[in-house]
């Protein structure tokens, strides 16, 4: 009985390993292999076998003649990530696997934040580069990447980063000119750019005249109101006029039109008139009286 | 009183027991071990490395949720050969690309399976205005290659992926998906 037993262990043993050795062959794939870049995978024996490719974004299954190499093309192997590759034929299988990676760098997707930002502020633009190859893959080498913000007449602001898994990222101060900045990322002849509008910052102070009108009205005006850096604050933005006299207080909200903001207060003998925009708050006149 | 005799037909008995469970466990779809054996999709997100923004709790929930979630739409898509399904996890360059692949599975009468055993995920990449979040995968995975229902080949490995992930109206989507070699 102990006989049976031992040949029984023996008859697995044998089992096991002619199951292992029956698929321990692989073949010869390369290493490394570039997005679009045909590859030649040799093979051996003789006769007919099914070919299986299995990849990320490419599916086969052909006849392969065994002894001749597997011809893969450019085509084949344009996708990223890994590939399966199975020879099935004469009861034996043969298998191997590879990477490919991606090739230099052609397109950059680029988000830039935001659209629209108040001059000379630190730190309120953000770019991030995503860097894609010709067949759109992610390259994961670490590549520079030059990043450069300029508006037409003021020096550019230029940065340049190092991507990590693809991925390029910086922040940047707005320029001190308004105007629609060219926000641009390239790596060697890829580029892509975005537009960041830059539009003046909070007025830099405000100063106002007043004028007795036709009616006995005052009539307030100021002149052209710029941010700290000189640029012209935008049409539209509110300028508040205030009269404090004996009779109260009157207040007038005014936009800015071509520069300047004006209004009309009511007739006073004696008022102290105040003029601001946002937070900023502009010169007082005292109107009148002693 | 032993009697050596019905000892050793015992002894016989249970070896040959043991044998055919061994050859029944064996010849067992490796998935139907896999699906009985581990917890399935358990995804692991760290955040410690992210930059240039900070991920916030609920994001991290939110991908370790939607990551998971991509992976059983994956699994299901390759093996069903449904293209369809993958617009639910994934978008953009990714999905289109798996659909190509499940596309030509389909023709070729081909298909695979993805028993998902795990992941962990580091966040790499964390945008500012938080649109866009890059992670690194290492994720354990077996993989079988299959031509109608024969096996042609079957795998049980660590795998390295990179995903960029987009977020939408409810669940974040996978926009890059690339499997490298390591990290």
């Amino acid at each position: 009985m102990k006989r049976v037993l031992v040949l029984l262990m023996l008859l697995i043993a044998a089992c096991i390993v002619a199951s292992s050795v029956a698929h321990a062959q692989t073949l010869n794939v390369p290493e490394k292999v570039f997005a679009g870049t045909g590859v030649s995978i040799p093979t051996s024996g003789s006769g007919e076998a099914t070919l299986y490719l299995y990849g990320p974004n490419h599916v086969a299954k052909r006849k392969q003649q065994l002894g001749q190499p597997i011809q893969l093309a450019g085509d084949d192997v344009r996708a990223a990530g890994r590939y399966f590759i199975v020879l099935n034929g004469g009861g034996n299988e043969s298998s191997g696997s590879f990477f490919v990676t991606a090739n230099k760098v052609d397109n950059i997707a680029f988000l830039a934040r935001p659209s629209r930002v108040p001059a000379s502020k630190p730190g309120v633009i953000s770019g991030s580069a995503f860097l894609f190859d010709a067949y759109q893959n992610l390259q994961l080498e670490p590549t520079l990447v030059a990043f450069n913000l300029a508006v037409e007449g003021a020096p550019a602001i230029t940065r340049t980063e190092t991507s990590k898994f693809g991925v390029a990222w910086t922040r940047l101060d707005s320029g001190k000119k308004a105007g629609a900045a060219q926000f641009v990322a390239n790596v060697g002849d890829a580029r892509t750019n975005r537009v960041v509008q830059q539009v003046a910052a909070e007025p830099c102070n405000i100063r106002m005249r007043a004028q007795r009108g036709n009616n006995g009205a005052i009539e307030v005006v100021t002149d052209p109101i710029r941010d700290c850096s000189g640029n012209a604050v935008p049409d539209g933005t509110i300028v508040t006029f205030t009269a404090v006299d004996s009779n109260g207080k009157s207040t007038v909200d005014s936009r800015i039109k071509r520069g300047i903001a004006q209004a009309e207060l009511p007739p006073s003998n004696s008022a102290l008139i105040s003029v601001a925009a946002g937070v900023v708050v502009g010169n007082e006149i005292h109107w009148g009286g002693k | 009183m032993r009697n050596p005799s019905l000892h050793s037909k015992r002894a016989l008995i249970a070896v040959g027991i043991a044998l055919a469970l061994y050859f029944v466990l064996a010849s067992l779809p490796p998935w139907v071990l896999a699906a009985t054996a581990s917890p399935s999709n358990k995804v692991q997100l760290n955040v410690a490395n992210a930059q240039p923004r900070q991920v916030e709790d609920a994001t991290v929930q939110a991908i370790q949720r939607d990551y998971g979630k991509a992976w059983q739409t994956l699994a299901q898509a390759m093996s069903e050969n449904r293209a369809d399904l993958l617009n639910a996890s994934f978008t953009g360059i990714a999905r289109d690309k798996l659909a190509q692949a499940i596309a030509e599975q389909k023709q070729a009468g081909l298909s695979r399976k993805y028993v998902d055993k795990g992941h962990h995920l580091e966040a790499v990449f964390y945008s500012v205005e938080g649109s866009a979040m890059e992670v690194r995968d290492t994720a354990q995975v077996e993989i079988q290659l299959l031509d109608g229902d024969k096996v042609v080949h079957s795998e049980d490995a660590t795998m390295h992926y990179v995903a960029l992930m987009t977020p939408t109206e409810n669940a974040w989507k996978i926009r890059v998906f690339q499997a490298v070699q390591g990290f």
